[in-house]
């Protein structure tokens, strides 16, 4: 076992200062159910790690205000069956109950949720030398081009890096225009989530918008009324315990039959959340049926570049999203 | 002859296993053990130039690094991995070269895992790569002779002249068995002895093997596994890291264990070939099979000996006057692979079932009443009567309990309430029925306390609750108060507990213990005394105990073949015997729902009618049959290895990635046993069970999504993309 000095932080401003002295090969940790993972695959080789599962400060979840706000130490399990998330944004707690397994939600944080690094199987098997990576090591090349690339990502790829990003969680955020709250070294910030996944470029080891010794916070979600026509769609190779194929988080303002507002972002497709404007400019003023959400859901995967064993990823992907408008809108409000 | 059904009884080690009380191998205690961790190949084939072991050895807590200069001397035998046969396998760390990727070629040991690990990873080795293959496809892949292996009539003259033909080729891919319990050995000294504690369906092995691949006395061995956590085939011979565990014990003079991690265990232990499958059906217009001309290819690697062996069931399943099913091996650069549960029958049955599917909507016949049309009570091959067969009898019950009836013909025509596409699908099987030779020593005190050591293996499939079935029913003992020692060498001769022949060979030696027993006391007492239960009798007796040992050879086998169970030698019988050919028989029924957006496939229900000869212990024979539709559905719609041939690797190397069935997708499994006893096999009547659970119940499920969609996908898993 690789030796690693371990930290557990009281406040906030504690583990933030403790990351300083520890320097690069530090790492925060909270629910672990991602990092030791890792971890024990060699692929993540921290020399600190500094615990901030006890931050009473990052627990809370908030849905009396103007935002929906997570602290982002809650736990998966926790915000998933919140019942002002269940019955006002299905869409979130869909996205969070269709993830991982009971035992992983009861562990893991919806704030280190974000940070979930790429299943793409070069990236986690490939440590020690076995497959080249840009991720995992920059400059080394790409496995996956060329490769087994059935899981990979068809939208925001790159000549580098081709890997999917997992998460189910930060789509649905992505569909609501979420903020990311920060701290770090240099104070607090927000970004909104749109902002806060890279696309890979020609530097797929940098992921996200985060600054050396910052830390998630929390994450603030913007009221609206289309929370209540609102659902995560996954589409996987199992009913469970399985990433996405495909995903879609939908949600729909319906006026006279026709859709006025529409949120739509998808997963397992893209290189990181992907929100579908086209598609939900398309779907604005038509009624929400699955013949016209599927005309308006082709249209996200425009750019899309698929490799050799991916392409259905476009039209399923599409289905997806027809599927997840009907459902959603569906729903009562 | 008559014979007692079982009563329900629970599973005699359920106690013990809830409360944990149950040791796996690697869970025993063994005081100063020491801990191993291997190095894995990190390419495909070439030659060692260098090790560097000074970082590794400098790691605190290291005691060791071995590579293989130190396993150099280690003789490869036939008990050598290779899957079987007479000729020697092949033993990793043995010279400065790599045949797989994966292999290990170096062994660290350590005080303590954390050290063994992290002194793995500190091993510097510098290779000498040298070209590969790694899929049938690619160069290099070396393709042996065809071989016919069953024949009747002349195959190729009447598919020629019959009115209707079909000629389709199926894929399987390459699965790996991955059984919960992790694949580990441990070497520890007790009583002057060596006891090699490994999770085993075959513990003869590890005396015998070991000692004859480390040039020792096999009398110096033992080998214990009294406990197996799913073994599946994976668990049926010697690991690659099992004699260079014992030999690090024998050189350090301390007990070493090593856990091979899941991910190393898929570049080293056994697994399911890639296969495929051509099956040519002539049939007449009625749907009756002329003649079938099965042709399999199969993908092993450079040095074993598995064969692909696929028809010895198929051409049993249904009249088939002309017969011919031919393999042959094509050879790359990978680890020898192995049986799987129902090796060959598995996919054999997948793909002559699925074909036999086609036929019967090519010519408009019912897929049920085209099995029916060709039922036989007489084997195809050799002409000899079945024991028992009832196949026919399986297929009604099972589609009555199913509703066949309400199929409706045209594929894509049936539909749920909310829309989803049904199917419905029907598979039948077959496994040979073996057996082999068993001891058993059984011993009755008059406290009513009992023990049994016999010959077989307890890898869940319920060994002890078959064996106890038996002791129960002759002797009426106390349950509760027996002990069943079995699985160790050390208690009674050990045989191989595989292909399906454990309980048929083990549960009749029970029952002759039972039996001889109960004649003592009518000997000891009289015959009127000596009824009701045996430990009153003995006690009313004024003895202590009673004990007999019995030898119980398979049908038809001579005495001679006790030498070989006490040299540890596979010593099978059948399934063809002297007066007829013997085979349990199963049929499943399938109900799939198709989503017709996402082409989502879900299996709300599954019927299986099962002829296993007489049923043992309900419970676990019908445990088998869930655990064998569960597999199935995993092969059909879930499994498989993703190997990346530019690396020789494969990519999905642990249990989040090798995507098996999880709970949420396992629907309704109806399991009805037939429960007719086949005394022309054995005095207790029965057959296997444990491998004919899954055969035919892929082809079911995946002739379900046929008729459901009206898509023929002649791969597995089928895939959503596939029915996109």
């Amino acid at each position: 076992m690789r030796q690693f000095t371990y930290t557990r932080a009281r406040t906030t401003a504690e583990a933030v200062t403790a990351f300083g002295r520890a320097g690069r090969e530090a790492r925060y940790i909270a629910g672990g159910t991602s990092l030791y993972d890792l971890m024990k695959l060699g692929v993540e080789r921290p020399l600190h790690l500094i615990d901030i599962a006890d931050l009473d400060e990052m627990r809370h979840v908030d849905t009396a205000g103007e935002r929906l706000v997570f602290g982002a130490g809650a736990l998966m399990a926790d915000v998933a069956e919140n019942p002002v998330v269940r019955r006002d944004y299905p869409m979130l707690s869909e996205s969070l109950s269709k993830a991982a397994s009971q035992q992983l939600r009861n562990m893991a944080t919806v704030g280190g949720n974000l940070l979930q690094r790429t299943r793409c199987p070069y990236f986690r098997h490939g440590a020690g030398g076995i497959y080249p990576c840009n991720k995992r090591e920059p400059g080394s090349g790409c496995a996956a081009i060329g490769g087994l690339d059935r899981g990979q990502a068809v939208l925001g790829t790159s000549s580098a890096c081709t890997a999917v990003s997992p998460g189910d969680w930060p789509v649905a955020l992505t569909a609501l225009d979420a903020v990311v709250e920060l701290t770090g070294p240099a104070g607090p910030r927000s970004l909104p989530i749109a902002d806060f996944y890279l696309l890979p470029g020609s530097t797929p080891d940098r992921e996200f918008a985060m600054l050396p010794g910052e830390i998630i916070t929390g994450i603030a979600v913007p009221k609206t009324a289309a929370g209540r026509r609102s659902t995560y769609h996954k589409i996987r190779d199992r009913e469970s315990y399985a990433f996405a194929l495909t995903s879609a988080a939908v949600a729909l303002t319906i006026d006279g039959g026709r859709i006025r507002k529409a949120h739509v972002a998808i997963g397992g497709v893209g290189t990181r959340p992907w929100r579908a404007r086209q598609t939900e400019v398309l779907l604005e003023g038509r009624p929400p049926t699955r013949e016209a959400a599927l005309a308006a859901a082709h249209a996200a995967f425009a750019g899309a570049r698929p490799g050799k064993e991916n392409a259905f990823k476009l039209e399923l992907g599409a289905r997806t999203i027809a599927d997840a408008v009907v459902i959603a809108a569906e729903r009562k409000v | 002859m008559s014979i007692e059904r079982n009563p329900d009884r629970p599973r005699i080690d359920a106690r013990e296993k809830v409360l944990g009380k149950a040791q796996f191998a690697a869970d025993r205690p063994v005081p100063g053990l020491l801990h191993a961790m291997t190095v894995p190949a990190a390419i495909a084939k070439g030659d060692i130039t260098a090790i560097d072991v000074e970082r590794a050895a400098g790691v605190p807590g290291v005691v060791r690094v071995f590579t293989w200069r130190d396993f150099a001397d280690i003789r490869e035998t036939p008990a050598t991995r290779g899957g079987g046969g007479d000729k020697p396998g092949y033993q990793p760390m043995k010279r400065p070269s790599v045949r797989h990727r994966g292999e290990p070629v170096a062994l660290v040991v350590a005080e303590t895992l954390e050290a063994a690990i992290e002194g793995a990873e500190a091993v510097s080795v510098r290779y000498r790569p040298s070209s590969f293959t790694a899929s049938r496809e690619q160069p290099g892949a070396e393709r042996e002779p065809v071989t016919v292996d069953h024949r009747a009539g002349d195959a190729p003259a009447a598919f020629a002249a019959a009115t209707s033909k079909l000629d389709v080729t199926y894929l399987h891919p390459q699965q790996h068995h991955n059984p919960i319990e992790m694949i580990s050995t441990t070497a520890a000294f007790v009583d002057g002895k060596i006891v090699v504690m490994e999770g085993t369906q075959n513990s003869a092995a590890f005396k015998f093997g070991i000692a004859g691949m480390l040039g020792q006395d096999p009398q110096s061995f033992e080998s214990s596994s009294p406990y197996v956590g799913g073994g599946f085939g994976q668990k049926n011979q010697l690991q690659q890291q099992s004699a260079l565990v014992v030999r690090a014990a024998m050189l350090l003079k301390r007990p070493v264990k090593l856990v091979m991690p899941r991910s190393q265990l898929f570049h080293t232990a056994t697994y399911r070939p890639l296969s495929r499958h051509r099956v040519q059906v002539g049939a007449g217009a009625d749907g009756k099979f002329e003649a079938v001309l099965y042709d399999i290819e199969q993908q092993n690697s450079r040095f074993d000996q598995f064969g692909a062996a696929a028809g010895e069931h198929v051409s049993r399943m249904y009249a088939t006057p002309n017969w011919r099913s031919t393999n042959q091996r094509v050879r790359v650069d990978v680890q020898a692979p192995a049986h799987q549960r129902a090796p060959q029958e598995h996919p054999s049955s997948y793909a002559t079932e699925c074909a036999y599917d086609e036929l019967a909507y090519a010519l408009g016949v019912d897929p049920l009443e085209l099995r029916v049309r060709n039922d036989t009570q007489h084997d195809p091959i050799t002409g000899k009567p079945f024991t028992s067969r009832n196949l026919a009898e399986c297929l009604r019950r099972g589609a009555a309990r199913f509703g066949w009836d309400r199929r409706k013909k045209e594929p894509g025509s049936m539909r749920t309430r909310d829309g989803m596409l049904v199917g419905f699908g029907v598979g039948a099987g077959a496994y040979k029925a073996s057996m082999s030779p068993a001891v058993a020593k059984l011993r009755v005190n008059a406290d009513g306390s009992s023990r049994l050591a016999i010959t077989g293996h307890e890898f869940g499939q319920g060994m002890r609750s078959a064996v106890a079935a038996e002791l129960i029913n002759v002797l009426d003992i106390d349950p509760n108060r027996l002990e069943i020692a079995l699985g160790d060498t050390s208690v009674a001769p050990q045989h191989i507990t595989v292909g399906s022949w454990g309980c048929a060979s083990s549960a009749p030696a029970a029952r002759a213990a039972a039996e001889l027993l109960r004649s003592k006391l009518v000997e000891l007492v009289g015959a009127g005394r000596a009824k009701g239960p045996v430990a009153s009798a003995i006690a009313r007796a004024r003895r202590p105990f009673l004990e007999v040992e019995v030898s119980q050879a398979g049908l038809e086998q001579p005495a001679t073949v006790f030498q070989r169970l006490n040299s540890g030698m596979p010593a099978p019988v059948g399934p063809e015997y002297k007066q007829f050919t013997a085979f349990s028989w199963i049929a499943h029924f399938a109900e799939v729902h198709v989503e017709p957006s996402t082409c989502r496939v879900r299996v709300p229900r599954v019927v299986s009618v099962c002829d296993c000869g007489r049923v043992l212990n309900h419970r676990t024979a019908q445990n088998q049959v869930r655990g064998g539709v569960v597999w199935a559905f995993g092969a059909a719609l879930r499994e498989s290895a993703e190997i990346d041939a530019r690396f020789g690797r494969i990519l999905n190397n642990d249990l989040a990635d090798y995507v098996l069935p999880v709970n949420a997708d396992i629907g309704e499994i109806d399991v009805e046993l037939l429960d007719v006893p086949d005394t022309n096999l054995n005095i207790s009547g029965a057959k296997g069970i444990g491998e004919v659970a899954m055969v035919g119940a892929t082809a079911a499920i995946v002739n379900a999504v046929y008729h459901a969609t009206g898509k023929r996908v002649r791969h597995v898993p089928i895939r959503i993309e596939d029915l996109l």
